[in-house]
């Protein structure tokens, strides 16, 4: 039997923490390599956010998708609403003019406002992309031990760094359950008729008690997840190891490194020289 | 968990307890999962207000270090998945909701609140400006945009007859606050945050006042012992024990003894005291009576005694198998876990994450973890209850097996008859006469094959699908299939099983058939039109009840679920008593009651609202026998006089017939081919 229906048009959801199955160069680094990268270059992106490192790191990002085989249906649908927005803010910043200004016909118009909308548009859009790649290519269970080993110089200055790696595993293994959980509550919510308030004091006071009781619900059930997560680990006597094979840097994150560290110290070079646009000219 | 009860036990120094850091790990999850949505989800920046909430409950109820500990997880997920935004709504969530939490311990006021706030909000204003000062560079490029944009909306404001002075007025006075950054930033932080901050103590305190009465489900103890371990033979005399603030005994007087390398099996009824039991034999403390050991109990260590509890999902703690595994030995211990996982048959998942494993999988991998501690004493508590069939099998041959095995003593606590059968010795816990009418036990049924009503139901469809298939995250590589071409009729008054194991979909098609998601391919009809949209009209009753129950109090949540006034005493009680509970439990607070009175609640608030058809997704989990009888046969008698159009999910068949004479096999996603035949001869 064919179903008489066509399919209809899904949007493509977020999907949270889970990784593009591969098993790629960039799916092979160290997650500790990847996660300093990240905060490395978000670093450098906020203080020098001109036009050349931008495009250098979106290069970094675009070859490390293609490296690690990122599909585009891995990219969540982009809502009609922030075009529309990304339209309306493009627009205005154009009537804003400014140097350079090109002419078209007998018009003549400034483009000074519109590069900079573009261009912190754009940085958003690559920090997100960074970000994406770390968690399209990262098991989650190899974040925690990761962050137990960059962080272990911490420890010299008595910060419980292991402590925190254990919580964030957990917590970790906590967010999909608690997700899940969510969802139900949502789903709940939605099959009780509306309330039905006469004036308007009446409809804010009830939304809320509603916020309230939600947040009772949801807090409930985080609690009693923590209560038996705690009997779990008791039953375990306590914290100890946290991974059955923890990974290491190995030679291709060294390679990996260097061409970061390349790629990125040109960009800076070239935005501290010839190529500058993130100048601060007033 | 008690709400206020383990902060004075909580002062304490050093390292976080088990159950702190459980309780910060949660938390974090919570606050990172708020912080998400509200950066993710269009419009919902709002529930970044109430993310301050848990972080204050954290820091109202531990030390300093919980909240640390809770703060830097959730940060950490919140940048994994939204980047700095995410990041930053964490930190801010625990500094506000840190500030209030604090307070509130301390037994402050709303005067206290708001002047702290008011510093923590200056200081953080301060912090904000002396970063923007340094990232001169960024700051200039977001001014410089934002000044675009009011410059263009001022350049299209003055092409408008008569608004050019209001357009040169918008730019001018935008400039000025720019030049006055410092100061804008600094007022704007200190008076955001100053709001913020009561909003939160607002909310902390209603739901604080909620959570009071919460009944403590906290069980295991983990004892600093320091004697040699050696947890066998135990010997219990005269063994009782009471719950703090309860006013009869949970268990006793019980004499027992466990010996060295047998498996002995204690049944009894809930009530009966077989979970006190187990903690007794884990190595809490009795309020009466005396244990012997030969040493220390060793919850957890090598060598000494491991338990295995209830819940598959909860005691997984590591996201690989693997990592579960050795999750908690003491570092530098190594461990052969292809061996072990070999040894309760999961071979070859040492990779697999967690999260895709069925319940009796989770189970296995449990048993495979307290082997990995070698351990003397090995309690398994009612391990198979959460289980589906073909599960339970597995499962009880890996345990059966482990005396021969290994060097070690089995414990195995069960409601199950059959189960004990395969164990050295029974113990029957009597209880002690408070749960008398109790004392059933379950026996498990054979699947029965599937069958056609012969029934005295109308012949009038209420749900019809029709080709109904669906795929979660379609166009993404993560696209899986649920279900493909269902088809099927539910006629009026007809009790329905659909009969699957875990993961074949039937919970999916439980939503659907609700209304709650709308299939990819396909149609689903209530009454000619797609139930998507009528979302209500169909009744769905979850699996985890207490994640239906909204409300503070029994009438409270009855009327609200059904669309009346809770003054309305009357129909609160009609509502109560077609569920079979009296009118008296109105007043209750929903957190004081048993699962099986939360479930009867649910359907109480359900069927108010005389739905067109009930489904109920795992309806007799984690009940015990009599509340599931009680429960059955309500629902058989709703059915047969109400005229109520029942469906049930379930992986279980025992007692189900009469509620659900016709059943449907839902595997991997299909419709087992008995059954299609059955759907299509409606």
């Amino acid at each position: 039997m064919t179903s008489p229906t066509a399919n209809r048009r899904q949007r493509r959801p977020v999907v949270l923490l889970r990784p593009v199955p591969g098993d790629s160069a960039v799916h092979r680094l160290w997650a500790g390599t990847k996660l300093v990268m990240v905060a490395a270059i978000g670093v450098l992106m906020t203080f020098y956010p001109g036009w050349v490192p931008i495009g250098a790191v979106a290069l970094l990002v675009l070859v490390a998708a293609r490296i690690a085989r990122i599909p585009r249906g891995a990219l969540p649908s982009v809502p009609g609403w922030l075009w529309i927005l990304l339209f309306f803010g493009g627009l205005t910043a154009t009537f804003a003019g400014g140097s350079p200004v090109i002419d078209i016909g007998s018009v003549s118009v400034g483009l000074g406002g519109l590069f900079n909308f573009l261009r912190i548009t754009a940085l958003s859009i690559v920090l997100l992309g960074l970000g994406a790649m770390v968690s399209w290519t990262t098991n989650v269970a190899e974040i925690a031990p990761a962050v137990a080993t960059l962080g272990r110089p911490l420890r010299m200055l008595r910060i419980p760094v292991d402590e925190w790696a254990v919580a964030l595993a957990l917590a970790l293994r906590a967010f999909p359950m608690l997700i899940d959980e969510f969802r139900v509550l949502y789903a709940a919510r939605r099959l009780r008729p509306k309330d039905v308030a006469i004036s308007r004091r009446g409809r804010l006071r009830s939304i809320w008690l509603e916020i309230i009781d939600l947040l009772a619900a949801a807090v409930t059930v985080a609690l009693r997840r923590a209560d038996e997560m705690g009997d779990a680990i008791t039953a375990r006597g306590g914290v100890g190891q946290i991974s059955a094979s923890p990974a290491r840097p190995k030679m291709i994150d060294l390679w990996a490194s260097v061409i970061v560290i390349v790629v990125c110290g040109t960009a800076l070079a070239l935005e501290l020289t010839i190529l500058g646009t993130s100048a601060v000219t007033t | 968990m008690a709400v206020t009860g383990d902060s004075s036990m909580s002062r304490r120094s050093g390292s976080l307890s088990p159950g702190e850091l459980a309780q910060a790990s949660v938390i974090a999850a919570l606050s990172a999962a708020t912080a998400i949505i509200s950066i993710v989800v269009p419009f919902a920046g709002a529930l970044s207000l109430v993310g301050t909430v848990p972080m204050g409950l954290l820091a109202y109820r531990y030390r300093v270090r919980v909240l640390i500990t809770a703060t830097v997880a959730g940060a950490i997920i919140a940048f994994l998945i939204a980047g700095l935004g995410g990041f930053m709504v964490v930190l801010n969530c625990a500094y506000i909701g840190g500030l209030t939490g604090i307070v509130k311990r301390r037994g402050r006021g709303t005067a206290t609140v708001f002047f702290s706030s008011l510093v923590a909000g200056a200081f953080l204003g301060a912090v904000f400006v002396a970063a923007l000062a340094i990232m001169s560079r960024l700051r200039h490029l977001i001014f410089e945009s934002v000044t675009a944009n009011v410059n263009g909306l001022a350049a299209v404001i003055a092409r408008v007859p008569d608004m050019a002075p209001l357009a040169d007025r918008l730019k001018h006075d935008f400039a000025v606050a720019l030049d006055y950054w410092p100061y804008l930033f600094f007022t704007y932080s200190t008076v955001t945050i100053a709001i913020v901050t009561l909003i939160g103590w607002w909310a902390l305190s209603r739901v604080l006042s909620r959570l009071f009465g919460i009944p403590d489900v906290h069980k295991l103890e983990s004892s600093d012992d320091a004697a040699a371990i050696g947890p066998v033979p135990t010997r219990l005399r005269d063994v009782h024990f009471r719950y703090p603030g309860a006013d009869h005994d949970a268990l006793g007087p019980v004499s027992l003894d466990v010996e060295p390398g047998e498996h002995l099996a204690i049944t009894g009824a809930n009530g009966s005291g077989k979970t006190t039991l187990m903690l007794m034999l884990a190595g809490r403390e009795p309020t009466g009576g005396t244990i012997e050991r030969p040493g220390a109990v060793g919850l957890g260590r090598l060598g000494g005694t491991a338990v295995i509890m209830q819940h598959p999902e909860s005691q997984v703690l590591g996201t690989r198998v693997a990592d579960d595994v050795v999750w908690g030995l003491p570092p530098g211990t190594k461990t052969d876990v292809a061996r072990l996982l070999d040894e309760v048959g999961l071979d070859g998942l040492a990779e697999r994450d967690t999260g895709g494993l069925s319940g009796g999988e989770l189970q296995r991998l449990a048993v495979a973890g307290a082997l990995a501690r070698e351990p003397s004493l090995l309690i398994a508590d009612e391990v198979t209850s959460m289980v589906d069939q073909d599960g339970r099998g597995a499962l009880m041959s890996v345990l059966s097996g482990l005396t021969q095995h290994h060097q070690m003593s089995l414990v195995h606590i069960t409601h199950y008859n059959d189960e004990a059968e395969t164990a050295d010795r029974t113990v029957n816990l009597t209880g002690n006469g408070g749960a008398a009418d109790n004392t059933e036990m379950v026996e498990t049924a054979s699947a029965p094959a599937a069958t056609v009503a012969s029934g005295h139901h109308s012949d009038t469809p209420v749900l019809e699908l029709v080709g109904v298939s669906h795929e979660y995250a379609s166009g993404t590589p993560w696209a899986s299939t649920a279900l493909s071409d269902i088809t099927f009729t539910v006629n009026e008054g007809d009790g329905l099983l659909i009969h699957g194991l875990n993961g074949s979909g039937k919970s999916t098609l439980a939503w659907i058939m609700a209304g709650l998601t709308e299939p990819t391919a396909g149609d689903c009809l209530l009454d000619g039109a797609p139930v998507s949209d009528q979302v209500g009209a169909v009744a769905i009753s979850f699996q985890a009840a207490r994640l239906q129950l909204m409300r503070g109090r029994v009438d409270m949540e009855i009327a609200s679920s059904g669309g009346f006034s809770h003054h309305d005493r009357k129909r609160v009680a009609k509502a109560l008593s077609t569920v079979g509970l009296d009118a008296a439990l109105a007043k209750r607070r929903i957190d004081q009651l048993s699962g099986g009175q939360m479930r009867r609640v649910v359907l109480a608030g359900l069927l108010a609202r005389s739905p067109r058809a009930l489904i109920l997704d795992e309806p007799l989990a984690g009940l015990d026998a009599a509340s599931q009888r009680g429960l059955l046969r309500l629902l058989a008698e709703l059915r047969r006089n109400a005229g109520l159009t029942v469906i049930m999910i379930s992986h279980d068949f025992s007692g189900l017939e009469e509620v659900c004479p016709r059943i449907l096999h839902l595997q991997d996603g299909v419709l087992a081919p008995i059954a299609t035949t059955a759907g299509g001869m409606s």
